[in-house]
């Protein structure tokens, strides 16, 4: 799931300190399983608003509305009467629902109000921790279902470092070392091998530039 | 609306023996109101809380099949409670229950009472009726642990219900007491690995003498005794033998040996606070008397705060039992042939230390959770509290509750000083699991409902139940992307409204207080608006009313069912919309009767004044009180210092008045 937080409001404000009607567009997505985005917070953020702008004197109208996601352009078709009815929309969506929203609705202006933090599993309520950052080569099966590209601060592919003590990283005591994590679990499965076999180095090079996935045998193009 | 078929109404007017008669006349009201509204049946009677009314109404509420009661007359929190209960008693939902206060300053009328009666009756009548579900559930009960509380626990129900008993690795003493009994099935080297499911229907996960099985069953009692342990450095280190014997030991031991011989008890230096081994001395001290034995009982003080042990104590001197005070420590002296206690005498304090010589010496115990405790209850998703025992530390979960309907605590499994009042608890689970016995269990259809189009499955409501009452069910009907949404267990949940007020989707409504029942009540807000507690801040409200009405002209009380329900959103609303300050009303620190909604509150109200900070808002128009029922002069201060409080920051910049 992708994890956002919350953009401080006053940062929001700002953004929109030239308007006097809004939209603040919330997802059904992960942004409402992650607590930042969905109707609940939808409905906060517009009330902070209304009271921020009234105590300015300056008071702002903010409709408030939810749709599944934002980053499918036909949930983002729900927003069309809104959207055309007001000056500026911020949107609680993650990085892509912004973006996707943007470019829908131009030339309304789309304001982020988070700020995407990672890709992520929610360990309890109110608790996130990144696991995966979308590399695009998964070496989960030499690490024991760990990975270190996420969650060594290094990204070591070969760990650990000197770093690393009495199962903590250096960088904070509060993090815990990827390579220890790897070498516990590996030796729970019986796999101390692994340990040993050499991981190359990825190509980090975008030389392809943004990545695209195209399956054409899913596409709808005809040849 | 038209009248509802469903509802039919008893109507009380309480002429309160007299003191209404000034000033309003009931038998008027009872005209207007018959020319007017739809009832079955009106009353008017003298006293509604005297002497024999309680039979008289419930006689009236079956006679008239009534399921809404209006009750009109001199109203305060505890009379309503009565009512409540009464009305519960006999199968009348609390939340059909209203009550009219005829008794307010300066108000008192016919005309004014005739309006506010019709006006609650109005309101009444609309209202759809709670509808009551029959849902299957399984008699079968299980018992975990055969000692002997276990057992009792199991002969108990057995009575009505089938009942299996497993062992759980824990002590087997009551198991002879169970074999052969009609009703009970006894299992040994069973312990129980999971569960899952709901009140009525759980499906345990056993491990089975090393097989792993599954059984369904209604409901789940705990039984695993505390356990007896014994920590020589309270008593500097003797050592046990021969003329040297723990409580505990010594009770297992055959006492036609002490016939003739000396016993001494050594009580106080143990756990302090375990009533058990001062039942124990008492029992074992008077049986030795009957083998003839000689038995003297050494105390710092006699604890006797609990059934029959007052009684016990009175009849252990009247045998001849020596009761010994010592103040201070003790020394113990153990030779082959003798143990000898040297105490000194509080009433003597300059003398020499006494020495008592015994031929037995025996030493209290101090008790311990079962040491299966904590695996088990994470098994069974229910709390512990102090001691690592069952059972949080909380009032409203006496005597057997836990935090699950449908699992139940007995006997030392949540604390050893439970162990002597034995019989309430197993008569007290016996009625619990006895709803179960018909099969059937008939229950209000109240459980929050979800909306899945609004429903992210993303578990958050799972998560923050108390209760472990929602589960995620699947259905190509939900009109979602997930064709998913939690689902609340009817008879596992106890309607806080936690689940509904931490919902990001806001899917999650609670009948007879959704969101818009409780924001329409802040439509347009005075000064301060107080979101109550109904367990508290309510009741609180409610009696420093009585102590000063005036108080609360400029106060709108929200009721909730508990503070967990106060949504972040409904403080921010209640700003937005003119109020200067918010007071949330809450329980006191573990006191919540749904276990955490308190705690819940106390988070949103730091969230909420940092939201209003963040907007250059001052956080103090937010605050929280902690306060109980009958906390009436501490709610009227607590609005002073808020009205203050208020008063010196001005008006609220940020409402938006439309």
């Amino acid at each position: 799931m992708i994890i956002v937080d919350n953009k401080a409001v006053e940062d929001v404000l700002q953004m929109i300190a030239p308007y006097k009607k809004v939209l603040v567009a919330g997802c059904y997505g992960c942004v409402t399983v992650c607590l930042a985005g969905g109707e609940k917070e939808v409905g906060l953020l517009a009330s902070q608003i209304r009271m921020a702008r009234q105590k300015e004197g300056n008071p702002i109208e903010v409709l408030e509305q939810t749709v599944e996601r934002q980053c499918d352009k036909e949930y983002l078709v729900k927003f069309q009467d809104n959207a055309r009815d007001v000056e500026a929309i911020v949107s609680l969506a993650c990085g892509i629902g912004i973006q996707y929203l943007a470019e829908v609705y131009e030339p309304v202006p789309v304001f982020p109000g988070v700020n995407t933090q990672f890709l992520g599993a929610n360990r309890d309520v109110g608790k996130w921790e990144e696991f995966c950052m979308a590399c695009g080569e998964c070496v989960l099966d030499k690490t024991g279902g760990i990975c270190p590209i996420a969650r060594c601060s290094k990204s070591l592919l070969n760990g650990p470092c000197g770093g690393s003590q009495f199962g903590k990283c250096e960088v904070s005591k509060d993090i815990d070392c990827a390579w220890q994590l790897i070498y516990d679990r590996l030796k729970s499965l019986g796999q101390l091998d692994k340990m040993a076999e050499y991981i190359p180095a990825k190509n980090w090079h975008r030389d392809k530039g943004p990545r695209k996935l195209v399956k054409e045998e899913l596409t709808l193009e005809r040849d | 609306m038209g009248k509802n078929e469903n509802i039919r109404l008893g109507i009380y007017l309480c002429d309160c023996e007299g003191k209404l008669v000034q000033s309003i006349d009931l038998n008027k009201i009872k005209s207007a109101i018959q020319s007017s509204a739809d009832f079955e049946y009106i009353r008017i009677a003298d006293l509604l809380c005297g002497k024999m009314e309680k039979e008289k109404i419930a006689h009236e509420i079956e006679k008239y099949s009534l399921n809404r009661l209006l009750i009109a007359g001199c109203t305060d929190p505890f009379i309503e409670r009565q009512f409540t209960v009464l009305a519960e008693e006999n199968g009348i939902n609390r939340y059909e229950v209203e009550f009219v206060d005829l008794i307010k300053s300066g108000k008192e009328s016919t005309k004014w009472a005739v309006s506010i009666i019709s006006e609650v009756l109005l309101q009444m009548q609309e209202r759809s009726a709670i509808v009551y579900e029959d849902f299957n559930v399984l008699p079968e009960v299980l018992v975990i642990g055969c000692g002997k509380e276990g057992a009792a626990a199991a002969l108990a129900v057995s009575e009505k219900q089938p009942v299996t008993v497993i062992d759980h690795d824990s002590p087997r003493e009551g198991i002879n007491l169970l074999n052969g009994k009609r009703n009970i099935t006894v299992k040994t080297g069973v312990k129980v690995v999971g569960l899952e499911g709901f009140p009525g229907q759980f499906l345990v996960r056993f491990l089975d003498n090393g097989k792993h099985v599954k059984q369904s069953f209604g409901a789940i009692i705990v039984a695993l005794e505390a356990q007896a342990v014994f920590d020589k450095v309270k008593y500097n280190g003797v050592q046990l033998g021969e003329r040297v014997l723990r409580l505990s030991q010594f009770r297992q031991s055959d006492k036609d040996q002490y016939a003739g011989r000396k016993v001494a008890f050594v009580l106080g230096q143990a756990d302090q606070d375990s009533l058990l081994s001062y039942a124990a001395a008492l029992t074992e001290a008077i049986a030795l008397r009957e083998k003839g034995a000689e038995a003297s009982i050494l105390y710092d003080d006699m604890k006797v705060s609990a059934d029959q042990l007052e009684q016990d104590y009175e009849r252990a001197r009247a045998r001849g039992v020596n009761f010994l005070k010592y103040n201070g420590e003790l020394q113990i002296v153990t030779t082959d042939v003798a143990a000898t206690v040297r105490y000194r005498e509080p009433f003597l304090p300059q003398s020499e230390p006494i020495r008592l010589v015994s031929d037995c010496l025996v030493l209290a115990d101090d008790y311990q959770s079962n040491a299966a405790t904590e695996e088990l209850a994470a098994a069974l998703e229910v709390r512990t509290g102090p001691g690592g025992f069952f059972q949080d530390d909380n009032v409203h979960f006496l005597p057997v509750m836990s935090n699950r309907e449908g699992i139940y605590f007995v006997g030392g499994c949540h604390g050893p000083i439970h162990g002597i009042e034995l019989n309430k608890e197993v008569e007290a689970v016996k009625a619990e699991v006895g709803r179960f016995a018909s099969g059937k269990v008939r229950a209000p259809l109240l459980q929050p409902r979800v909306t899945a189009e609004q429903c992210a499955v993303c578990l958050t409501c799972y998560r923050c139940c108390p209760h472990h009452a929602i589960e995620i069910v699947h259905d190509q009907s939900l009109n979602n992307m997930y064709h998913s949404a939690a689902h609340m267990n009817a008879l596992a949940c106890r309607r806080c409204g936690t689940c509904a007020a931490e919902c990001p989707g806001k899917a999650i409504q609670l009948p007879l207080f959704s969101d818009q029942e409780i924001l329409q009540q802040v439509s347009k807000p005075p000064k301060l608006v107080a979101y109550a507690c109904e367990n508290s801040g309510a009741l609180a409200a409610e009696y420093a009313r009585s102590l000063d009405p005036r108080l609360q002209e400029n106060l709108q009380i929200v009721s909730v069912p508990c503070s967990g329900k106060i949504d972040a959103l409904y403080l921010l609303k209640a700003l937005e919309r003119g109020a200067d300050g918010v007071l949330l009303l809450v329980c006191h620190k573990e006191n919540c009767k749904y276990v955490w909604g308190n705690e819940r509150a106390d988070k949103r109200k730091e969230q909420v004044q940092r939201r209003l900070e963040e907007v250059g808002l001052e956080g103090d128009r937010v605050e929280i009180v902690h306060l109980a029922a009958n906390q009436g002069n501490q709610f009227n201060a607590s609005v002073r210092s808020m009205v203050e409080r208020i008063n010196q920051l001005g008006a609220n910049p940020g409402k938006v008045i439309k």
